[in-house]
């Protein structure tokens, strides 16, 4: 088990007030980052209506950064030693080669938000995109657009998606992955803000999905990606 | 037409060096009269800042507390000679850190009488009433402890103080010069030196009097009814009777070389037995075993957080990587550091018509202070963490000869007593630096508990003196290694943070 200490505890304490917000194996792979009161701030900054546009841009891209840098926690790694300048031995890990960050893009609600935090944390690592639309005609989501890495299907994947809401989008993209030759038990689905329905949609149906989120609540920022990239 | 008093003080007024904001330096060629900092042998001076290249050793012990400045009162009739027997004492002294106070500075702010009054010449600028020595005392008490003062400076066309003030810091000697400087009793318990300089009334006047006509081109009938009226019975109701109070009188003024050199001499003693070593071996010997102090918070130990710490500890990582992985490190230690200040409850309404519980800051404001060098490296990850962050910057440096950190230069946001502080460096080995930069800050009036020191690596040791001397400093950092070596390097450690970072090594 590769979730560290930290976020195990959050789970259990303030986040999570209703036990029967969503199901059992819903807890299980939802973890939440741990929310002290800079986090609360920088929610509360992304939530408040009042917000000037500058303010929210440079607060999501923080807790953007902290939801990307503990999903990276996720990714596997290996015992490491090296030599300091010092002449001393210390005794390190080292993370494997073999992700890749994909980030879902509706093009009528949300973007690639997200793709910043991850690149300025990993430089070099590759990023995938899918798009996905609303159909006029059926109201169901319909894939309109993928590029993935071509040997996505031996990667661990980083998938995008800043706000979950009714997780419908975030399953059809999950489809797109798995078409690609992707395992669910490597894919881990990062959010900033999630409804517990969105969440049960993508993780009942996907049980080996890791999926992290700073907030679960009914009501999730759905102006997000519109005030992001000033398209409100 | 202007009155010989004011004449005399607009000329002394242009000439006190307003261009240096900060720890200015005296320039001994000129007449002083406001206050300013001697000027150290080694000085780089450049259009915006000046560097000492002769620092201030520590001012404080290990427990962090003062040393108090030692003050030397200066007194004696107009055109006595004050002001040459200070720059001359300076220049004996031989000692960076010297700071030159004026009376001028303390005078009161006049009415709208009181001025017009002045405009006539008539108003008594050679009386008691004429200063403000609750201000006064206020100021030399407060560099006595060491603390950083605002100075006024008096616009003697207006009568009032300007808006900008002077700011002091840094003294260890004060020489506070005035001809009213030892009436008050409580002004004089501040002084551990008084010096009475004392000149013959027909030399004074003789030398008023050549003074106001040749170079300020006024008139003798002029002079004279100044004198006699304010000036002559000034001397014989306030001044001359604060003789007795005097340790040393000084005959002749600023040419008695023998009595100036007797000053210097006590001086120096004086300052040699208060002086406490702060060496390193001591700081580090002090508190091995001890379990670390409940202020100190280190980062959560992530898988990331541990892959970056073996990028950066190990020898053979490049430049180019060891500056981004120290960078994203750094970003999260000041998110971390954030996380600690004090927060209170804010609710907000959300554009989906909710009302949302959440958080804010509860403090008055933030400032960031770096050490220079390593500590500038942290600049940039505070500024993505901070919107328009103030930011001050501290040079020390360690005296190769004494291995005593020495404060070289100091740039301090103004009026920040009241805000939360991060004060970063890029690693804490010994404390000596850090302990430096936290007396610095609470001689600002800075409060002890809104002080984050923020560092990217620390020795136990290191830990242990910052909070022995500031029990109330919050330390935050990303790892305590357990050693330091001969050379007070961490081990295991990264190496020289700075030397790395810059590619100095």
């Amino acid at each position: 088990n590769n979730y560290v200490t930290a976020m195990d505890e959050a789970a259990t304490s303030e986040n999570y007030e209703d036990d029967d917000i969503f199901a059992e194996e819903t807890r299980a792979q939802l973890k939440l980052i741990k929310v002290n009161d800079q986090v609360r701030r920088l929610q509360t900054i992304i939530r408040d209506r009042n917000t000037s546009r500058s303010e929210f841009v440079f607060s999501s891209d923080r807790l953007i950064r902290l939801v990307i840098e503990e999903g990276l926690n996720l990714l596997p790694y290996k015992p490491h030693t090296v030599t300091t300048p010092s002449n001393t031995e210390y005794n390190g890990i080292k993370f494997d080669r073999g992700n890749c960050g994909v980030s879902i893009i509706r093009s009528d609600t949300q973007g690639e938000a997200m793709e910043q935090g991850l690149r300025d944390s990993c430089r070099s690592i590759r990023i995938g995109k899918i798009l996905i639309q609303t159909d006029d005609e059926s109201n169901q989501a319909k894939v309109f657009y993928a590029k993935l890495p071509k040997d996505i299907a031996q990667r661990n994947v980083l998938l995008m998606y800043p706000i979950l809401s009714s997780g419908n989008t975030a399953v059809k993209a999950i489809e797109v992955l798995e078409e690609h030759g992707v395992s669910d038990k490597r894919i881990i689905l990062l959010t900033l803000f999630t409804t517990p329905d969105g969440a049960d949609t993508v993780l009942l149906k996907y049980p080996r999905i890791r999926m992290l989120s700073t907030e679960v609540d009914g009501v999730v920022p759905n102006h997000f990606v519109q005030k992001y990239f000033g398209t409100d | 037409m202007n009155g010989p008093t004011k004449e005399r003080r607009l000329s002394s007024r242009s000439n006190s060096g307003e261009a240096e904001d900060k720890v200015g330096a005296t320039d001994l060629g000129r007449r002083k009269r406001n206050a300013s900092v001697s000027e150290p042998i080694s000085v780089i001076r450049t259009s915006k800042r000046t560097i000492y290249t002769a620092g201030r050793p520590p001012w404080y012990n290990e427990s962090g507390e003062m040393k108090e400045a030692f003050i030397i009162g200066l007194s004696g009739g107009s055109a006595s000679g004050k002001t040459t027997v200070a720059e001359k004492i300076i220049q004996a002294l031989d000692f960076p850190w010297v700071v030159l106070l004026s009376m001028d500075s303390f005078y009161k702010v006049l009415t709208h009488e009181q001025h017009e009054t002045a405009e006539r010449n008539e108003y008594n600028f050679d009386h008691v009433d004429a200063f403000d020595f609750d201000l006064c005392c206020e100021t030399l008490r407060k560099l006595k402890q060491g603390r950083s003062v605002e100075i006024p400076m008096y616009d003697f066309t207006t009568h009032s103080r300007k808006k900008q003030t002077k700011q002091l810091y840094g003294a260890n000697v004060v020489i506070f010069e005035g001809i009213m400087s030892f009436v008050r009793p409580e002004l004089r318990e501040l002084m551990d030196m008084k010096v009475f300089v004392d000149a013959d009334s027909d030399e004074r006047l003789a030398r008023r009097l050549r003074r106001d006509i040749t170079l300020r081109g006024r008139n003798l009938q002029g002079v004279l009814h100044q004198y006699n009226k304010f000036v002559k019975p000034a001397f014989e109701q306030f001044i001359e009777p604060t003789l007795q109070y005097a340790d040393i009188v000084v005959p002749r003024g600023g040419s008695n070389e023998v009595a100036i050199d007797l000053i210097a001499q006590h001086v120096h003693t004086q300052l040699e037995t208060v002086k406490k070593s702060l060496r390193k071996h001591n700081l580090a010997i002090a508190h091995t075993g001890q379990p670390l102090p409940s202020t100190l918070h280190v980062l959560e130990s992530s898988k990331q957080v541990q892959g970056i710490h073996t990028i950066l500890r190990n020898r053979d990582t490049n430049r180019d990587d060891f500056v981004f992985y120290s960078k994203r490190l750094l970003r999260l230690l000041f998110e971390f550091a954030l996380s600690l200040l004090p927060h209170q409850t804010h609710i907000v309404e959300t554009p989906q018509s909710t009302k949302y519980e959440g958080r804010k800051f509860s403090g008055t404001g933030l400032c960031g202070m770096s050490i220079l060098r390593a500590g500038e490296t942290m600049e940039p990850a505070l500024f993505s963490v901070t919107k328009d962050i103030r930011l001050g910057k501290i040079l020390i440096q360690t005296n190769a000869r004494t291995e005593e950190p020495e404060l070289h230069y100091i740039r301090v946001p103004r009026k920040i007593s009241e805000d939360h502080v991060i004060l970063m460096d890029a690693t804490v080995a010994t404390g000596a630096a850090a302990m430096m930069a936290i007396r610095v800050l609470l001689d600002h009036d800075v409060k002890e508990e809104n002080i984050l020191l923020v560092s990217l690596l620390m020795a136990e040791t290191g830990v242990h003196s910052v909070a022995y001397a500031f029990p109330k400093v919050q330390i935050v950092t990303t790892a305590v290694d357990t050693h330091l070596n001969e050379h007070y390097h961490i081990i295991p450690g990264f190496g020289n943070f700075g030397d790395r970072y810059f590619g100095t090594e």
